[in-house]
């Protein structure tokens, strides 16, 4: 991904987070697409923050039991996908049970 | 709307490794002209589908390319990229080319070259559907799909076996069909036992990577004998998943076929046969649902039943062809295939897989996760 790109996005993702909210629905990814293979496989959510905006994410810092509909989570930042040649590291949400 | 499907045509769908983009297309679109009976000459335009060229291939400028390609270098050509929907998008601008009053006859062409390239890279080419967050989070379409299957699930009960039986009925469609890429029965025991990709999503729960191409010929009607394209409605959607409202259907597959009937004047009950998105066995029961050719909450098990399939199905079959998961799924072509299935169908040429009495037909293609759904009825 570009510097820029990176750059633009932090100012999009500060604003999420420290947030709660609600898992609606999550799957495992044990397939990942490029840049992703490190971290696989990896449970991906849909998530209802509170105060109604929803987001998909990746769910860290999980164990077994967590991994269910209505699990309450937090917004985290987390490395993303891996850094490209240019080197910057990609960072962005992500979400941990609590 | 007055819009007769003068031709069809497509390639054998499949790992096609001799076969670059060029040949599909030629092929499909030889076949088309051929199948019309109208001269070449009288193509005025070409719509070209396709997803994956300037991200896989290097290649963008496809309908100049392919109007090269073909022979018809000066007729106005253009590329149509709506992920998976591109090809039926490009027979919903072909037919709007046509009600325009800018052109009499068009060749609307589909064409994916998927399997040239390692599964990772098609993987994040095909997130290109998908939103920004997505990719981010490293989102996969079966993961996508998998978390609508959970929800789905977790609402109403749909069970994996279920979802199994979707893949096993087209699967069985699709050894009826000579061009699709899987020509062998499979059980649900095999798709149960098939590797996980995304839970709950098994690998034979996925349609595959493919090659392929499809074509037809759209002309303004001048008789009423041969198949016609009588509702051509396209509806979208927020890019990801995040923004929608439920995860247990696609509002975009439900506004594009109200659309659809209303302008098709048909009611539901008079479709003998649809081709459907069945990109994940999923998708298959949510088109049927959100569609209104089943109950919600309920699809899964009349599919199990064989409510669906060809020989036992009570009052419409879906994916004759094999669908996506049995026929193949090359991106840009999907939509187009579809036409060219509903056509043979209605013209009562297919053979083994003849649906009896097919007067009317009906093509669902869906974008991304249902970002895009494009609905044509046609009737003969």
């Amino acid at each position: 991904m570009s510097p820029v790109k990176i750059w633009r996005n932090q100012k999009h993702f500060v604003k999420l987070i420290g947030k709660t909210g609600s898992i609606i629905s999550w799957t495992m990814i044990r397939v990942p697409p490029d840049g992703f293979s490190q971290q696989a496989p990896y449970p991906l959510a849909v998530v209802r923050l509170d105060g109604g905006v929803q987001i998909t994410a990746q769910i860290v810092d999980w164990e077994e039991k967590e991994l269910k509909t209505n699990q309450k989570v937090t917004t985290v930042i987390r490395r993303t996908i891996d850094a490209a040649a240019d080197g910057v590291i990609p960072y962005g949400i992500k979400v941990k049970p609590i | 709307m007055n819009i007769t499907v003068a031709g069809v045509g497509m390639t054998k769908f499949g790992e096609l490794w001799a076969a670059s983009p060029r040949c599909l297309a030629g092929i499909a679109v030889s076949a088309a002209i051929k199948d019309s009976k109208i001269e070449k000459k009288s193509i005025q335009g070409i719509f070209v589908a396709n997803m994956l060229s300037g991200m896989l291939g290097m290649q963008g400028h496809l309908g100049a390319l392919f109007a090269e390609e073909l022979g018809l270098s000066g007729v106005p050509a253009y590329t149509v990229e709506g992920a998976c929907a591109s090809g039926g998008l490009a027979v919903h601008a072909g037919v709007m080319s046509i009600l325009s009053g800018q052109y009499e006859t068009v060749c609307v062409l589909g064409v994916e070259k998927m399997t040239d390239h390692k599964p990772e890279l098609v993987s994040s080419a095909l997130m290109g559907a998908g939103s920004n967050e997505e990719r981010l989070a490293g989102a996969t379409f079966p993961g996508l799909y998998a978390i609508l299957a959970r929800s789905h699930m977790e609402k109403y009960g749909t069970t994996e076996q279920q979802l199994a039986s979707v893949a096993v009925k087209n699967h069985f469609h699709a050894s009826l069909n000579p061009l699709a890429q899987f020509t062998h029965p499979i059980t649900t025991e095999q798709v149960l036992r098939s590797s996980c990709v995304a839970d709950p999503l098994k690998l034979l729960d996925c349609s595959p990577v493919t090659d392929g191409a499809a074509a037809i010929i759209l002309t303004k009607q001048q008789k009423a004998s041969g198949v016609h394209i009588v509702a051509s409605q396209i509806a979208t959607d927020s890019l990801g998943l995040a923004g929608r409202k439920s995860l247990t259907e696609l509002a975009s597959t439900k506004r594009a076929s109200e659309k659809a009937f209303i302008q098709a004047g048909v009611e539901r009950k008079s479709i003998d046969l649809a081709e459907v998105h069945d990109c994940f066995t999923i998708a298959e029961i949510l088109a049927i649902e959100d569609m209104g050719f089943g109950k919600k909450g309920e699809v899964g098990k009349l599919i199990e039943q064989g409510a669906y399939t060809l020989g036992t199905a009570e009052r419409i079959v879906v994916n004759s062809s094999g669908g996506l998961k049995g026929c193949g799924h090359p991106i840009g072509a999907t939509g187009v295939k579809q036409i060219v299935e509903i056509t043979n169908q209605l013209r009562g040429v297919c053979g083994k897989r003849q649906v009896k009495n097919a007067r009317v037909g009906l093509a669902h293609n869906v974008g991304g996760s249902g970002a895009t759904a494009v609905v044509h009825i046609l009737r003969k």
